[in-house]
């Protein structure tokens, strides 16, 4: 998008300068040339740094955090605007080995990826399915999914602690996977349809013709097709569910250590809490959502993108 | 679509026989998905509305029908009205700031020719952290006795601007507001950033060359073609502030007393802290009704000045 554009305007203005020449010329000369021409204009500058200070400004808490998490907690509350003397990562060893963080660690990370797998596994198969099922039940189950998205999980939240009782599930990763599976089900056949219907059918029509099951069609032509979407999917997802507090903490009772979020919940709740190691913790739960950021960035921004954009 | 087309022109026998078997796949393709959110999502928000019409406790196995006595307690109780106007000023009112605030930076992004993509990432980095996780940073930082913006303040000599900024009833929903806005927005603001970028420049040049001022192409030009990601954002927005929950927990656990509670976080503790799961899933009914009409009704408005581009 922020490449494509400026092209276009230098080209028009390229053309402008210079009427008589082919506009057929190599794009990639001209759009350097162009960017070499763009001076930075006062305007510019003071938007860069307006924008530099409001980042400073709204990180705040987060390098509060990561300053602090280098120090003990006598330093941190006689003199909280200090500076960590030393970088030992003395409380990330002592988060692991006093509390029960690397366990919450573990189990977040089975919640993520197993609810990730099992949606990859059974939502764009299924937006194919609404797609190509045709007529008036295509409406129907779409609509169907749709309303999920604006079913808040506190409605569903009680009859399903009572459900989780009755089979056995509460308190088990299960229950929190399961949960997470119907809540994002909407959003992804939101996502996938409106990918899918700019597939065409006659690619699918010839892998068919050629002997392919409707399953192995689906799976080795139009899965592969729908990469964009997925990557969006499953970005949005992850960073989705390893941020999400609400749903482990009502279905993690004590007997499970909990998710990173409810770990450090609880170690808020203690009476005689630790500030420098719910900083450290804190900061240590941000890092797979940092990393999955900076790999997937441009999918990410894309996946953003994708149906918000109009015309 | 076109399938459909095409079994209609074929002869008529093999035709919807072949339409018929592709219906049976398509059908087996949607069951795992569709199973998983029937039972996950449709069945219990229908068995939210049986438990609202009991006493349950949430506990026992016991329970009676009670009709709607619990809705009317409900509708009769200051503490839900308390939630509900929390929820509205924080929620809808989080709702437009961090809009217009996600608005300017994509406007000043949108300026940018150099280094845009770098200026992108930064802005978008603080939203990586997650609303729980900035609340319980938030929750020492405004600790009253060590927390850094009371000791600094005392230190500057101005000890009488402290405050007791979670535990005072009378600021503690500002509080919580300005904590929800202190934000670049994030996806909200690649939202408009895309949408500012998808704008013709043409419109914007011949507007220019109609002597139009900066505000003035952002007023008639910018600004109508930015409707549909308005509608978008809004809604996105509203649909999470009527379900805010985790700064309530981590911050102020709805104190002091009830003060600020909101909705959601009614629910949680009326329904499991309270054991009343009959009494709060006759406020998760209520909380549904909300989300449902004033999106629809926003949605209806919205589209409504929306230009067809």
């Amino acid at each position: 998008m922020s490449t494509t554009l400026p092209v276009g305007r230098e080209l028009v203005d390229a053309q402008q300068a210079d009427p008589g020449r082919s506009t057929t010329r190599p794009l990639r000369h001209r759009s350097r040339r162009g960017t070499e021409r763009k001076r930075y204009t006062v305007g510019e500058v003071a938007s860069m740094v307006v924008l530099a200070a409001l980042v400073l400004i709204v990180s705040f808490p987060v390098l509060y955090a990561l300053l602090n998490s280098f120090r003990t907690y006598a330093e941190i509350t006689i003199e909280p605007m200090g500076l960590p003397t030393t970088f030992k990562f003395d409380n990330y060893l002592r988060l692991f080995q006093e509390t029960e963080y690397g366990e919450a660690v573990v189990n977040t990370l089975i919640i993520t990826v197993g609810t990730i797998l099992l949606l990859i596994a059974i939502v764009p198969m299924a937006a194919y399915g609404i797609e190509r099922i045709g007529g008036r039940s295509s409406r129907w189950l779409y609509l169907l999914f749709i309303a999920g998205l604006m079913i808040p999980f506190q409605v569903r939240m009680i009859p399903l602690v009572k459900g989780m009782n009755e089979v056995g599930l509460y308190g088990t990763l299960t229950s929190v996977i399961l949960v997470h599976l119907g809540g994002a089900a909407s959003f992804g056949i939101l996502l996938y349809c409106s990918f899918i219907k700019s597939v065409p059918v006659e690619v699918e029509e010839a892998a068919h013709m050629d002997g392919a099951g409707r399953l192995r069609t689906f799976w080795s032509i139009v899965f592969p097709m729908l990469l964009p979407v997925t990557s969006a999917f499953v970005i949005i997802q992850a960073l989705g569910l390893w941020n999400d507090f609400f749903v482990p903490l009502v279905f993690l009772d004590s007997t499970s250590a909990g998710t990173i979020n409810v770990a450090i919940n609880r170690m808020v709740g203690l009476l005689t809490s630790q500030w420098e190691l719910i900083y450290t913790g804190a900061i240590l739960a941000l890092v797979p959502s940092v990393v999955i950021f900076a790999a997937f960035q441009r999918y990410f921004i894309k996946g953003m993108s994708i149906g918000a954009v109009k015309g | 679509m076109s399938e459909t087309h095409t079994a209609e022109k074929a002869p008529v026998r093999s035709g919807s026989q072949r339409f018929r078997r592709q219906r049976a796949a398509m059908f087996g393709f949607i069951a795992p998905a569709l199973l998983v959110y029937l039972v996950m999502v449709i069945a219990p928000s229908l068995q939210s509305i049986q438990i609202s019409l009991t006493d349950w406790d949430g506990v026992n196995d016991a329970y009676n029908y009670v009709g709607l006595s619990n809705y009317e307690d409900i509708l009769g109780s200051e503490r839900f009205w308390n939630a509900v106007k929390n929820t509205l000023l924080l929620g809808l009112g989080s709702a437009v700031i961090v809009n217009v605030i996600s608005l300017a930076v994509a406007l000043l992004l949108d300026r940018l020719n150099h280094w845009q993509g770098f200026f992108r990432t930064i802005v978008y980095l603080p939203a990586l952290v997650s609303g729980f996780i900035a609340a319980t940073i938030w929750k020492y930082i405004l600790n009253f006795n060590f927390g850094v913006v009371n000791t600094t303040l005392r230190d500057a000599g101005l000890p009488t601007w402290t405050h007791d900024w979670l535990g005072d009833s009378e600021i503690v929903v500002s509080v919580l507001l300005f904590l929800l806005c202190f934000t670049l927005g994030g996806n909200t603001t690649l939202i408009y950033l895309a949408n500012l970028q998808s704008v013709p420049q043409e419109l914007v040049e011949a507007a220019r060359i109609d002597g139009a001022s900066g505000p003035q192409v952002f007023r008639f030009v910018t600004w109508p073609m930015l409707a549909g990601a308005v509608t978008v954002n809004m809604t996105l927005a509203m649909i999470a502030g009527w379900t805010i929950f985790d700064q309530i927990l981590v911050l102020t656990s709805g104190g002091p007393g009830f003060i600020s509670e909101t909705m959601a976080f009614f629910i949680y503790k009326v329904g499991f802290g309270e054991y009343r799961a009959g009494y709060g899933s006759a406020a998760a009914v209520v909380l549904f009704v909300v989300v449902l009409a004033s999106t629809v009704v926003a949605n209806r408005y919205m589209r409504s000045r929306e230009i067809q581009a």
